[in-house]
């Protein structure tokens, strides 16, 4: 019978199409991903040296390092962290261990979920005019508070995730001893949930790590070496975005070391963080 | 092992009483010079609108095992979490009535809760080993409420561990997870930590329903040494563990006490045909 | 019993506060998110509100952008900002669509945990870095491959010719858009797989077992089943396209006007924010800039919250 055959013909045709663009479209995503990486390396290998992690950032035009944005990108991610985990954690345990049946419980969760996902320029144009304006000048602690605005809706899901996955009997069984809640709370559900809330602050730190609109309108940028919280501080993001913008070859050079550096120290921490999450799941299974 | 003469119906002329749902009176319940370590008076409880369990009146023993029988859903569970207040962890849950502990309303709303809990201890359907060492496991409970230096506490744990005759298998491994234990290790494990705080009562809510055999047999030895000790009461599924190990029986259903006495009389020569025939196997 | 009356040790008392102000704090802390939601709109609206009153409305419409004259209109950024996440979306959706497929349905199981993850890196990378990979490698590459081709096959086409006029000049809203789509495969990509696990397995097995082609099942029986979660994945994803801000910055040319071509440059607002910002000197071009993340706030919170609506309504029916 010719008709039947030729509709399956038909169907087996446009069968083979999708799988063909399925298998496709998978290969073109991780072609972008090789060609990015392979460009940080080609481009960013000749700048990686010992003067990159030791010199400060130079003028145009001659030689230098990035050593003072490498240290203001961790000093501000280290304080933004200290600032913004301890919120989103006691946030997250609100949600996943008092507020089962709070009327706020979803709204914060509503919410939560919108910050996630806001542009992060608008974060830094939040505290250029909450902080920066009031104190006059840029410095590295608004840019660490921009951070940890960035960091509290992250913490505040995967604690609340993490805590939801602790089975309720343990809660039960400690509550059985006599435990009083909050002990409950932070000497048996934390400790059971303790690798997921690290994977979730390493994932936050991830993320911040690479931000660099958050800090353009907050801690702006610093030529010198500087430790002074109350200052301009320099920072990786922002070097990038200024020296891979210049004309100038010695700067666009250092852009793609510091490139390399952020973007595999990034990645590195995303892979740490998944094999934390996946060795904590098998341990424990009981 | 029930007794086979009641299956057959023969010779056997239950006495079928037709009395309301009022529930039997326990008193009469009791043999000779026992005394009543809890006693529930008309207590009714409430999940929401759901009216869960109707007037039970009730007494348990002291240093008596007694078994709460009854088919899914008869609320024998429930019954049981009211007796440490566990209901109140979860909102839209309320009991009424009266359950006094040696004579003591602990249904009282003035009543602490974490020292009610402390001093009557429970153990679950699935083992619940905290994510501690053996050692910290039991340590917890005591930590709570006790300050004690470090001989005193090795000691405590020890002998907890000896009543809940798990010490010979971990004497050697106390600073490890308790995780790595086997099933029926880590119920005994969460049987000596609810026994290392000291209480007067044992609850076990089926403790026995996620172990093998060899385990289940072992811990219903164990029930009946720490008798000798503590006043326990004990949830099950399993008529012949009732029967086995208990001194008391309660059956109920839909949330009523059907029928409570001792555990023999109950198996052999039941008042209520509901009680006959659950026990009988006939239903449930 | 007596001794539940006596206190022991560590009185209940003590726990009692303990266990209050343990409460309080979390509650505290719960309640500081919604407050910072609700602190950022104030900010936005304080800073803005002076270019909102010289300009009123026509503000939005204005296709004015003149730091001398000091008139500012929001109409360029705007336009950029939907168009380039327009083309964001053209590219990212299909993409995301195949590679949500292939890693559910026909990919080997060794395999896919490693591609998965390779697919979710794409997320790890700054956007920094995709902005100067852009600037550097992307825009030569669409200046001299891409663009001349478009120019020369769609570019003569009547109806959609002028979209693809102009001289190639690598960067432009096209290039800044089909950045922006790769930026955006992982999160769109990773919320379909997450959807598509959801389907009952039998579902797909009785449509399997009349006979359907992978294809068939997807469409008729998969997505349909999934279409809230997906659109909810995809609102996600043009969220985030919305205000994405350095991978634009690099790549858009900068130049507050629109024009039909999108091989031509234009500005969105967060690349306007990003460039213009710290050089903003007078008051009201400062204040014009705020606005600018006014709107760009308010255009992204309906679409996210439209998002997490429909993701909600999918969890719920799936009974999660």
């Amino acid at each position: 019978m010719a008709g039947p055959s030729a509709l399956y013909q038909r169907r087996r045709m446009g069968n083979a199409v999708l799988l063909v663009f399925s298998l496709g479209a998978t290969v073109f995503g991780l072609f972008w991903l090789a060609a990015i990486l392979g460009t940080l390396l080609y481009n960013g290998f000749e700048a990686v040296s010992l003067e990159m992690f030791v010199q400060t950032t130079p003028p145009p035009g001659s030689a230098g390092g990035l050593a003072n944005a490498i240290v203001g990108s961790l000093i501000m991610t280290f304080v933004g962290v200290v600032i913004g985990a301890p919120i989103g954690l006691l946030a997250g345990t609100f949600l996943a261990e008092y507020g089962h049946y709070s009327r706020i419980s979803p709204i914060v969760r509503f919410i939560n979920d919108v910050l996630l996902s806001a542009p992060s320029i608008i974060v830094g144009l939040f505290v250029y005019q909450v902080m920066v304006i009031h104190m006059g000048h840029f410095s590295a602690i608004a840019g660490a508070v921009a951070l940890a605005i960035i960091v509290i809706p992250v913490v505040v899901r995967t604690t609340e995730d993490m805590l939801n996955l602790v089975p309720n009997a343990l809660r039960e069984a400690a509550a059985a001893l006599g435990t009083p809640k909050w002990k409950v709370v932070v000497m048996v559900s934390y400790r059971a949930a303790i690798q997921g809330l690290v994977t979730g602050v390493l994932l936050a730190i991830a993320r911040i790590s690479g931000e660099t609109a958050p800090l353009l309108f907050t801690a702006l940028n610093n030529q010198f070496w500087s430790l002074n919280m109350d200052a301009p501080m320099a920072n990786l993001p922002v070097v990038i975005f200024q020296f891979a913008l210049s004309p100038y070859e010695d700067w666009q050079r250092l852009a793609w070391g510091g490139a390399l550096l952020i973007t595999f120290a990034i990645l590195g921490l995303n892979i740490g963080a998944r094999a934390l999450a996946s060795w904590g799941g098998t341990k424990s299974g009981a | 092992m029930v007794d086979s003469a009641a299956t057959q119906s023969t010779g056997f002329v239950p006495m079928r009483t037709t009395t309301s749902s009022a529930a039997p009176s326990a008193l009469s319940a009791a043999a000779e010079g026992e005394q009543v370590k809890v006693q529930i008076k008309d207590l009714n409880f409430y999940y929401d609108k759901f009216h869960a369990l109707k007037t039970i009146n009730l007494s348990l023993y002291d240093r008596k095992v007694t078994a709460f029988v009854g088919p899914s859903g008869c609320g024998k569970s429930t019954l049981l979490r009211i007796l440490n207040r566990m209901y109140q962890l979860y909102p839209k849950q309320r009991a009424v009535g009266e359950i006094l502990v040696d004579g003591a309303n602990i249904l009282a709303p003035n009543q602490d809760l974490n020292l009610l809990r402390a001093k009557i201890g429970m153990v679950f359907q699935k083992p619940t080993p905290f994510p501690m060492s053996i050692y910290d496991n039991i340590a917890f409970g005591i930590r709570l409420y006790e300050r004690l230096p470090k001989a005193e506490m090795d000691e405590r744990i020890e002998s907890a561990l000896q009543r809940a005759a798990l010490w010979t298998e971990v004497k050697d491994k106390l600073r490890q997870s308790g995780l790595g234990l086997s099933g029926g290790q880590q119920q005994r494990l969460c049987i000596a930590r609810a026994i290392a705080v000291k209480p007067t009562i044992l609850l076990l809510d089926e403790p026995c329903s996620a172990l093998d055999p060899i385990s289940t047999q072992k811990i219903e030895e164990l029930i009946t040494e720490l008798k000798t000790d503590y006043t326990i009461a004990i949830v099950t599924h399993n008529m012949q563990q009732a029967a086995r190990s208990s001194d008391y029986t309660a059956f109920m259903y839909l949330g009523e006490l059907i029928e409570f006495n001792q555990t023999p009389v109950i198996f052999t020569r039941p008042e209520k045909k509901q009680t006959e025939d659950y026990v009988t196997g006939r239903f449930g | 019993m007596a001794d539940l009356a006596l206190t022991r040790k560590l009185p209940g008392e003590r726990q009692n506060l303990a266990d209050a102000a343990f409460k309080l704090a979390t509650w505290f802390f719960a309640v500081f998110v919604l407050v910072l939601l609700g602190a950022v709109i104030v900010a936005l609206i304080d800073g803005s509100v002076e270019a909102l009153r010289r300009f009123g409305p026509g503000f939005v419409l204005s296709e004015d952008w003149n730091p001398v004259k000091q008139t500012f209109g929001a109409r360029a950024p705007m336009v950029g900002t939907l168009i380039t996440s327009a083309i964001a979306m053209l590219v990212g959706i299909p993409i995301s669509f195949g590679i949500a497929v292939f890693l559910t349905q026909l990919c080997p199981t060794w395999a896919r945990r490693p591609l998965g993850v390779g697919i979710e890196l794409l997320a790890g990378i700054p956007s920094i870095i995709y902005g100067i990979w852009g600037l550097f490698v992307f825009a030569p590459f669409m200046q001299s491959h891409i663009e001349p081709f478009l120019i020369d096959t769609l570019g003569k086409l009547p109806g959609i010719g002028p979209l693809f006029a102009g001289p190639p000049l690598g960067i432009g809203m096209l290039t800044a858009g089909i950045i922006l789509g790769i930026m955006v495969l992982p999160f769109i990509s990773s919320i379909m797989r997450d959807v598509f696990d959801t389907v009952p397995p039998m579902l797909k097995e009785s449509a399997y077992g009349l006979g359907c082609t992978t294809w068939e099942v997807m469409w008729n029986v998969v997505l349909p089943f999934t279409r809230v979660g997906v659109i909810g994945g995809i609102m996600l994803g043009l969220g985030r396209a919305l205000g994405e801000t350095m991978a634009v910055t690099f790549v858009i040319g900068n130049a507050h006007r629109l024009s039909t071509s999108l091989l031509a440059p234009g500005t969105t607002i967060s690349a306007a924010l990003a460039n213009e910002f710290t050089e903003a000197v007078e008051d009201i071009y400062q204040s014009s800039l705020v606005a600018l993340g006014l709107i760009l706030f308010v255009i992204t919170l309906i679409v996210l919250s439209a998002a997490k609506y429909m993701l909600i309504r999918l969890q719920s029916r799936a009974g999660t």
